[in-house]
C-alpha cells in the first residue's frame, strides 16, 4: 500500500495502482482519452499529464506510471494546465471541428474536455489531414478524419472480443485505424466500440443523425435478448425508442451489451400488434377487446386452461397469468416452450450458480452444449478472462469458434459419462472447477450426469460453487421461479387437452397438439404465435412496461417502463386482469403495486434485487444417462427473438455478416 | 366575358361604370405580362396630381400587380416602366401574385390537402397485419 500525496492530499493506494488511478481516489478528475479501466494501458493521448516528484522536471503521463512510496502529485499547477492546453492544442490540429453535424456532440470526451481543459481560441491556421472513411460492417460508421488515434477500439476488439478484426496502418500524423482489409466487423460484441470512442469517429449506423443527447429520456431497464440479464438504459423520445445503451454494472455486464442487446430496438416499431384481432372464418379480422373476452369467456374453459409463457416476459405478467389460472381452477403453466423437460425440482441445479464475475476465476471449465458466443456473449468475455488467467477449457459439443484457447471433446453427449483421462485429471486436479451446462446439453438429459460429475469433482467447496446451467431466454429463472413448468414439459400440457391455451408471447412453441384448443396469443410481435393464433390480444414489449427479470444467475433485477405501447395495446398484466372478470373469478389484485406485492409475498426472492439463494445442489440420480449428438438451439445469433426478427437493423446483420450476402450500400 | 356577367359582377375586370369612366378620363399607358392595363387620367385631380389605375385582365386581386408597375402605380416613379428600369435579365423568374387561398397554395409536408402523407416521425410504428 504505497503512500502518496495528491495536491497536498495524503493518501494510500492499493498496491499496483498507477498515478492516475491515485489521483481518481484523491477525487480529483484527470481528463484522458486512450486510457479506459477495463483495457490496457496505452499511454499514447497525453492527456493524462501530472507533475510528479520525484521525477525528471516535467508533465508525466499518468495512466502509465506506477503510483511508488512517498510520490508527491500535483494536478493543480501551471505547469500541468499548461501541458494539458498544449495537447489538446496537438489533438485538435488534426481534428476537424465539425461538431454540429457530429453524432458524437453533446456526449463527445473531446469536445467536453476540450471546453474544461483546452486553451480558449484557436492559433492554427494551416491546413488539416484528411482520412478516408472506413467500412466496418452495417452497424458501426466510421468518419475517420475525426480519429485521435487512442487505440481503444484495437484494444477492445484485441483483448475484449479476442478477434483481431480492428488494428492501426502506418505511423504518426498517417496512422489510420481499420478493419482487416476493410471487412465488416462480425463479432457479437463489435458495437462496444462506438461507446469506447472518445470522438465521432467510431459512431452508431443505425442511429445516425436520428437525434442530440439532450433530447433523450434515458430510463434504466434490462436487456431481454439473451438471459444474461445485461444493465442497459433505454434512451427515447416522445413513443418511440432510439437507441440502447449498456449501463454498467462489474457483476453482469460490466460495461458491455452484445450487439443484438444494443441493436434490435428498431423492431420495437415494426411488425408491432396494436389491435385485437379475432379469427372468423379462418382469418384474421380486427375486432375489439370486448368481443374477444366474450369469445374467451363463451368458450367456458373452466380448469382446462393452460398458459405458455414465452422467452421475454417478466415476472409480474407470469405471475398475473398463473393467478388467473389458479382462479379457475388449473395449474397448466409452462415456460419451456420448446419442449425441454428437464428436473426443476431444485432450482439450485439449474441455475448459473458460480455468477458471471466470479467465472473469471475458474481454472479449469467444461462447457457442454453451449454455444456459449451466441448464447450469452458477454459470458464468453468473462470466460476469455478466465483463458488469459491460466485456466483450461473444454468443450462438448459441435464445435464453433471460440475466442480463447479450448479443446472440443466430442459432439456426443454420452462423452459425459467416459469423459477423456487429461479432461477428467484437469478438473479433478483444478482448484477452482466448473460446469456449465447448455440448453442444447439440458435437451439431451445430461443434467443428471452432470450433477453427478459435480459431486465426482467436488464442484461445490469452501466460497466456490461451479455447478452451472447456461439458459438463454431472459424469463426462464423467472418462470421457473414461480413454478412455470411441469414434470414432462409441454407434452403434460398437451395432454391434459386444454380448451384454451394463453400464450404469453410464446412463438417457439409448437402449436400443433393445440389443433383444437382456443389459442390466445397474448403479444407484442406479430411473429408465429400470432400467425397461429385464434385470438390475438395486443400487449407491451419489454420497453413499455414495468417488470422483475430474473437472469441466468438468479439475479433479480427491475426494468422501468420507458415509452407506452402503440394503439390499443396494453400492458400485460391488465389484459389478465380484465380476462379474469370476463371469466367471473376474482385474482385478488387491481393495481400493478398490488400485483407486486402478492408476487413478493409469494416468491420473497423476487422482492431483493440481489442473486437468489436455491440452496444446495441435489444428489445426482445415478441411473440417468444421456446419449445422442447435441445441436445448438440458436441457428441465428441476431434472429433468436420476435423482435430482432422484426428489426431491420438485425436482419441486415444476419444477411451480411453470418450469411455473407453483400448487400448494396447507397453512396455516401 | 359575357356583357351579362360585365353588367351583374364586379370581380373581374372592370365593370360597364369603371370601362366607360376609363375610356372617357383616362389614357391607356401599358399592358403587364398578364395582360393587366394601365391607366392615367387626362386631366390632374383636386390637389393638382394625376390619377392612376389597372384594369386587371381576369381576378380584381391587387397582387396581380408586379412589382415594377406597383412603383408606378403609387407614384413611387413618374416613368413607365419599361422606359426608366433595366431590362429584366433572362434568370429574372416570372411574377406570381399572392397564392394564398387559392389551390397553388403552400401546403406544408402531411397537410390534408397534400394527401394525408407525411415523413416519419418519432414514434411512428408499423403495424402487423396477418397477410404480412
Amino acid at each position: 500500500m504505497p503512500k502518496v500525496t495528491v495536491d497536498g492530499q495524503e493518501l494510500d493506494v492499493p498496491d499496483g495502482a498507477t498515478v492516475l488511478q491515485a489521483c481518481e481516489l484523491a477525487g480529483k478528475e484527470i481528463p484522458r482519452f486512450c486510457y479506459h479501466e477495463r483495457l490496457s494501458i496505452a499511454g499514447n493521448c497525453r492527456m493524462c499529464l501530472v507533475e510528479v516528484k520525484p521525477g525528471p522536471p516535467k508533465p508525466q503521463a499518468s495512466c502509465a506510471l506506477p503510483a511508488a512510496e512517498g510520490q508527491q502529485i500535483r494536478t493543480d499547477t501551471p505547469m500541468v494546465k499548461k501541458a494539458r492546453e498544449g495537447v489538446m492544442e496537438f489533438l485538435l490540429i488534426n481534428h476537424p471541428l465539425d461538431c454540429p453535424i457530429c453524432d458524437q456532440g453533446g456526449e463527445c470526451d473531446l469536445q467536453d474536455q476540450s471546453v474544461a481543459y483546452g486553451r480558449g481560441a484557436s492559433r492554427y491556421h494551416e491546413h488539416k489531414r484528411a482520412v478516408t472513411s472506413k467500412n466496418m460492417g452495417p452497424l458501426i460508421k466510421t468518419i475517420m478524419t475525426r480519429c485521435i488515434h487512442c487505440t481503444r477500439c484495437v484494444r477492445f476488439s484485441e483483448e475484449v472480443a479476442g478477434v483481431d478484426e480492428i488494428g492501426a496502418l502506418y505511423r504518426g500524423e498517417n496512422m489510420q485505424i481499420t478493419t482487416y482489409l476493410e471487412q465488416a466487423a462480425k463479432h457479437e460484441l463489435s458495437a462496444n466500440v462506438i461507446d469506447l470512442c472518445p470522438v465521432g469517429a467510431l459512431t452508431s449506423r443505425p442511429y445516425a443523425y436520428e437525434a442530440r443527447p439532450w433530447e433523450l429520456k434515458k430510463t434504466m431497464s434490462i436487456d431481454v435478448s439473451d438471459a444474461v440479464g445485461a444493465n442497459i438504459r433505454i434512451d427515447s423520445r416522445g413513443r418511440e425508442v432510439l437507441r440502447a445503451l449498456p449501463r454498467i454494472n462489474d457483476d453482469v455486464n460490466e460495461e458491455w451489451i452484445s450487439d443484438k442487446a444494443r441493436y434490435q430496438v428498431d423492431g420495437l416499431t415494426r411488425r408491432r400488434l396494436d389491435k385485437v384481432w379475432i379469427r372468423k372464418a379462418g382469418k384474421l379480422q380486427a375486432s375489439s377487446w370486448n368481443e374477444a373476452f366474450e369469445l374467451i369467456a363463451a368458450a367456458k374453459p373452466g380448469k382446462d386452461i393452460a398458459a405458455v409463457a414465452g422467452d421475454m416476459v417478466d415476472c409480474e405478467t407470469m405471475f398475473a397469468a398463473r393467478k388467473l389460472l389458479n382462479a379457475l381452477g388449473s395449474n397448466l403453466v409452462e415456460s419451456r416452450q420448446t419442449g425441454m423437460n428437464y428436473d426443476v425440482s431444485n432450482l439450485a441445479a439449474v441455475n448459473f450458480n458460480t455468477g458471471f464475475a466470479e467465472i473469471e476465476n475458474a481454472d479449469a471449465v467444461l462447457i457442454v452444449g453451449s454455444h456459449v458466443r451466441w448464447e450469452a456473449a458477454l459470458l464468453n468475455v468473462r470466460l476469455r478472462k478466465a483463458a488469459k488467467s491460466g485456466a483450461k477449457i473444454f468443450l462438448v459439443g459441435p464445435e464453433w469458434e471460440t475466442t480463447y484457447p479450448a479443446e472440443f471433446i466430442g459432439a456426443d453427449v454420452s462423452v459425459l459419462h467416459d469423459l477423456p483421462a487429461h479432461v477428467a485429471e484437469a478438473m479433478s486436479k483444478a482448484e477452482r472447477p466448473a460446469v456449465i451446462l447448455g440448453g442444447a446439453a439440458l435437451a439431451k438429459g445430461a443434467l443428471h450426469p452432470a450433477l453427478a460429475l459435480a459431486a465426482e469433482w467436488n464442484l461445490v467447496r469452501d466460497g466456490w460453487n461451479g455447478f452451472n446451467v447456461l439458459h438463454f431466454s431472459a424469463a426462464r429463472m423467472g418462470s421457473l421461479m414461480l413454478g412455470f413448468a411441469q414434470k414432462g414439459g409441454m407434452a403434460d400440457i398437451a395432454a391434459a387437452k386444454p380448451k384454451v391455451v394463453l400464450s404469453l408471447g410464446a412463438d417457439e412453441m409448437d402449436l400443433e397438439p393445440f389443433a383444437d384448443a382456443l389459442k390466445v396469443y397474448i403479444g407484442h410481435h406479430g411473429d408465429k404465435g400470432a400467425h397461429g393464433a385464434e385470438i390475438i390480444l395486443p400487449a407491451a414489449a419489454f420497453t413499455e412496461k414495468s417488470g422483475t427479470y430474473v437472469n441466468t444467475e438468479g439475479r433479480v433485477q427491475l426494468a422501468d417502463k420507458a415509452v407506452f405501447a402503440p394503439g390499443d395495446a396494453r400492458e400485460d398484466w391488465t389484459i389478465l386482469r380484465a380476462l379474469a372478470d370476463a371469466l367471473g373469478v376474482s385474482v385478488g389484485f387491481d393495481s400493478f403495486e398490488q400485483l407486486r406485492a402478492q408476487m413478493i409475498a409469494e416468491v420473497p426472492a423476487l422482492g431483493h434485487e440481489a442473486v437468489a439463494d436455491y440452496g444446495a445442489l441435489p444428489k445426482a440420480d445415478m441411473s440417468v444417462k444421456a446419449s445422442g449428438a447435441m445441436s445448438y438451439p440458436i441457428k441465428d445469433f441476431y434472429m433468436t427473438n420476435p423482435i430482432a426478427r422484426a428489426s431491420a437493423v438485425m436482419q441486415q446483420c444476419s444477411a451480411e455478416l453470418l450469411h455473407g450476402e453483400a448487400l448494396p450500400e447507397a453512396a455516401e | 366575358m359575357g356583357i351579362l356577367s360585365k353588367i351583374f359582377t364586379w370581380w373581374d375586370g372592370a365593370t360597364i361604370g369603371t370601362s366607360l369612366w376609363s375610356s372617357r378620363n383616362g389614357k391607356h399607358v401599358g399592358t403587364d405580362a398578364q395582360g393587366n392595363r394601365y391607366f392615367r387620367s387626362k386631366k390632374p385631380d383636386a390637389r393638382g396630381r394625376e390619377r392612376r389605375w389597372v384594369i386587371y385582365a381576369g381576378a380584381n386581386d391587387a397582387s396581380r400587380v408586379p412589382a415594377e408597375w406597383h412603383g408606378w402605380l403609387h407614384h413611387s416613379y413618374d416613368d413607365l416602366p419599361e422606359s426608366h428600369l433595366p431590362p429584366p435579365k433572362i434568370w429574372e423568374v416570372d411574377y406570381t401574385p399572392n397564392a394564398t387561398g387559392t389551390l397553388s397554395a403552400y401546403r406544408p409536408k402531411g397537410a390534408l390537402e397534400q394527401g394525408g402523407k407525411r415523413a416519419r416521425a418519432t414514434g411512428d410504428y408499423e403495424a402487423w397485419t396477418p397477410d404480412a
